[in-house]
């Protein structure tokens, strides 16, 4: 089994919900965003995503377009990103560390030489510009253990889901919602058709959304797009393995810094 | 082509799979148009009624004599309804909308004309219209922003990143990530995912397929080269694909800019900045730094400067079928004057990329080899940046006097 895989099976023996956080390195500092990271580990998040900055996130809403392109004035580099990510791994075994980032700034020194620097420490990635059909691309990372951790949307045909669940590997990243990440909350979690539905039956539908993807697959589910409070991540739980928080942290610290972070986590972790 | 989309090694579909489903939905829609007669006939129909085609090959008798060389012929995409060529594909790309049943088509925009062009075709069809276009270009182009609005059009300017069109082709990318239910993605160039590069350089391909009838007509062969200037690509994929495989010479003519040095050019070939890369949506020669990153472009024309190129005309160029040249902003100031003084038609500076290319050129030539030249658009929107690179200080004092006449 892969080791994503199973590290969130025993987590979740004792937690109905983990949580996986989101930052952007390199904003609004590489330092200020290595200290983010550390403030999110101390606080025992079970999951850090780190984002390389990319200038043309077309996945991504205004909030985090924006700190990518901060971020990029920092000179963000891939391989000092990644020696500084993997350090804070080593240091919170308890935790796992995933790289995020899209196609271009990874195929700089291609999928080979990524798994190698990637190594031990990194368990897995995600690309929201590459799509399963060119799966082939990550075999140097799956075949190091890094699991490619693929997306679900809403209107996905079974087949197409069948297709993703045959090739995914450590958890699959169920986007909650069309559109791109951040923006609304649980007032629109919903898929597209039922965006005007009252908040209880889109709650129903995207619990129903979840379930569904639960037939074809045993791996962990992870939820994310749009997720902001305690009250959308009470929601997920029985139905999800893992919430997804991005712009929500991202908003909280260009409000108040570490500190409204820190008050985030302890929001969302209660 | 295969049935990925792919150009050689460009190409492709690499776009979020939140799209996946509305990208299907649109090959199908497409290869279903272009099976059925009907459609192809109405959009034939629609270029000749309202947008005015074909458009003439015009011979420049003047400058032909002045250079002594090649013979010069325009290809007069200026002349379509809306003063470029941009029509050509937003009629096709617009039937196909309301094909299948869109209500609301949304478009990027560099300088303005797809913008314009997209407005115009949604007001005939009835279709709503959101246009994204960088801040940085709205202020460059403003003339074109104010006929979108009258046209109907919401124009959203777009301040991430460098604020050009590549930002706005992200922001109309993320626009249809939640809205492909009602919403047709309109792009302007031959660029992006499949099947966006095939369909628009197929939709432009008028331009060529008249140039070759008129060429037979008014000097009995196919010319010897043809120019034209290459932002994304679209109106060089309209004039030079259906003469791939014939003798003629192709030569796309990039934005030299103010210098080689990165972000003061448009270059995507011969240059060291720009190399493979996939992004918003697609495999091509990107100008990027060595992280990968998109990098900021410069042009004294809004239309060309295009982080990207189009894949059919990168993969053209390494078969060795297309010729990719440059001319520079001061070339390019030249080439447009003599044009204008000594033909008396008006180039949109786009355009005058690809006379530059010509021009430089025909003189070496011989007098019976022909050259025809893209005249992809008309210059009257770039008036203000013209009136400015030319020092015109009647036309600064005539700015000066209307807003005077405004504050009134």
């Amino acid at each position: 089994m892969n080791k994503l895989t199973s590290f969130i099976q025993n987590q979740r023996q004792n937690k109905p919900l983990l949580l996986m956080t989101h930052v952007v390195y390199g904003y609004p500092t590489i330092e200020k965003s290595l200290e983010i990271m550390q403030l999110m580990l101390d606080n025992g998040v079970e999951i850090l995503e780190v984002q390389f900055p990319f200038s043309d996130p077309v996945a991504d809403g205004p909030t985090i377009t924006n700190a990518c392109h901060h971020a990029l004035e920092q000179n963000p580099k891939l391989t000092q990103c990644l020696q500084d990510i993997k350090k804070l791994a080593r240091q919170y075994p308890q935790s796992r560390v995933l790289l995020m980032s899209y196609l271009n700034p990874l195929l700089q020194p291609g999928f080979t030489s990524l798994a190698q620097q990637m190594g031990e420490d990194i368990s897995g990635i995600i690309i929201p510009d590459l799509s399963i059909d060119h799966h082939a691309m990550l075999d140097p990372l799956s075949n190091s253990g890094i699991a490619p951790i693929w997306l679900i949307t809403p209107d996905m045909k079974a087949d197409r889901i069948r297709k993703v669940t045959e090739q995914a590997q450590g958890m699959l990243y169920c986007v909650s919602r069309s559109g791109v990440t951040g923006q609304k909350s649980t007032d629109q979690l919903s898929t597209n058709q039922l965006s005007t539905a009252p908040k209880a039956s889109a709650l129903e539908n995207m619990q129903g959304y979840l379930n569904n993807v639960r037939q074809f697959t045993s791996l962990p589910l992870a939820v994310g797009f749009g997720i902001n409070t305690a009250e959308d991540i009470s929601a997920l739980k029985g139905h999800a393995d893992v919430a997804i928080v991005g712009s929500a942290f991202l908003n909280a610290f260009n409000k108040g810094g570490l500190e409204a972070v820190a008050r985030k986590l302890s929001e969302l972790q209660a | 082509m295969n049935d990925e989309g792919r150009f050689g090694q460009y190409g492709g579909s690499y776009i979020p799979e939140i799209l996946y489903s509305s990208q299907q939905q649109l090959l199908k829609a497409y290869r279903d148009a272009m099976n059925d007669a009907a459609f192809i006939q109405l959009v034939k129909s629609e270029m000749q009624t309202f947008s005015g085609r074909p458009t003439p090959l015009t011979y420049c008798a003047n400058l032909t004599k002045m250079l002594g060389g090649a013979q010069i012929y325009l290809k007069r995409e200026d002349l379509n309804h809306s003063g470029a060529h941009k029509m050509n594909n937003v009629i096709g790309q617009g039937l196909l909308a309301k094909r299948m049943g869109k209500t609301r088509i949304i478009a990027e925009t560099g300088a303005g004309q797809h913008g314009v062009a997209s407005a115009i075709v949604a007001a005939r069809l009835g279709l709503e219209c959101t246009v994204y276009m960088g801040a940085h270009d709205i202020e460059r182009q403003y003339p074109n922003v104010f006929w979108m609005k009258q046209l109907g059009a919401t124009v959203v300017p777009v301040t991430t990143g460098a604020a050009t069109l590549k930002d706005a082709l992200d922001e109309a990318l993320r626009d249809w990530s939640s809205s492909y239910e009602d919403t047709y993605y309109l792009i302007g160039t031959s660029c992006g995912c499949a099947p966006y590069p095939e369909m628009v350089a197929g939709f432009q391909s008028v331009i060529g397929e008249e140039v070759k009838e008129q060429s037979t007509q008014q000097f009995g062969k196919y010319p010897d080269r043809i120019y034209a200037c290459v932002g994304g690509g679209s109106n060089a994929c309209g004039i030079f694909l259906p003469f791939v495989g014939s003798d003629a010479e192709l030569i796309g003519v990039e934005a030299g800019g103010r210098s080689d040095a990165p972000g003061d050019h448009a270059m995507r070939f011969h240059t060291d900045q720009a190399r493979f890369g996939i992004a918003q949506g697609f495999a091509t020669k990107f100008l990027q730094d060595e992280e990968g990153q998109l990098q900021p472009t410069h042009s004294i024309s809004a239309g060309l400067d295009y982080v990207g190129v189009s894949p059919i005309l990168a993969d053209l160029e390494e078969q060795g079928k297309v010729r990719m040249t440059s001319a520079s902003d001061i070339e390019v100031m030249e080439a447009f004057k003599l044009l204008t003084r000594h033909e008396g038609v008006i180039p949109a500076l786009e355009s005058a990329h690809a006379v530059a290319g010509g021009l430089r050129e025909a003189a070496g030539m011989s007098p019976d080899q022909h050259i025809v030249i893209s005249i992809s658009g008309r210059g009257d929107k770039d008036i203000f940046n013209i009136a400015k690179a030319l020092d015109d200080e009647p036309f600064t004092e005539f700015l000066q006097t209307y807003l005077k006449e405004e504050s009134v």
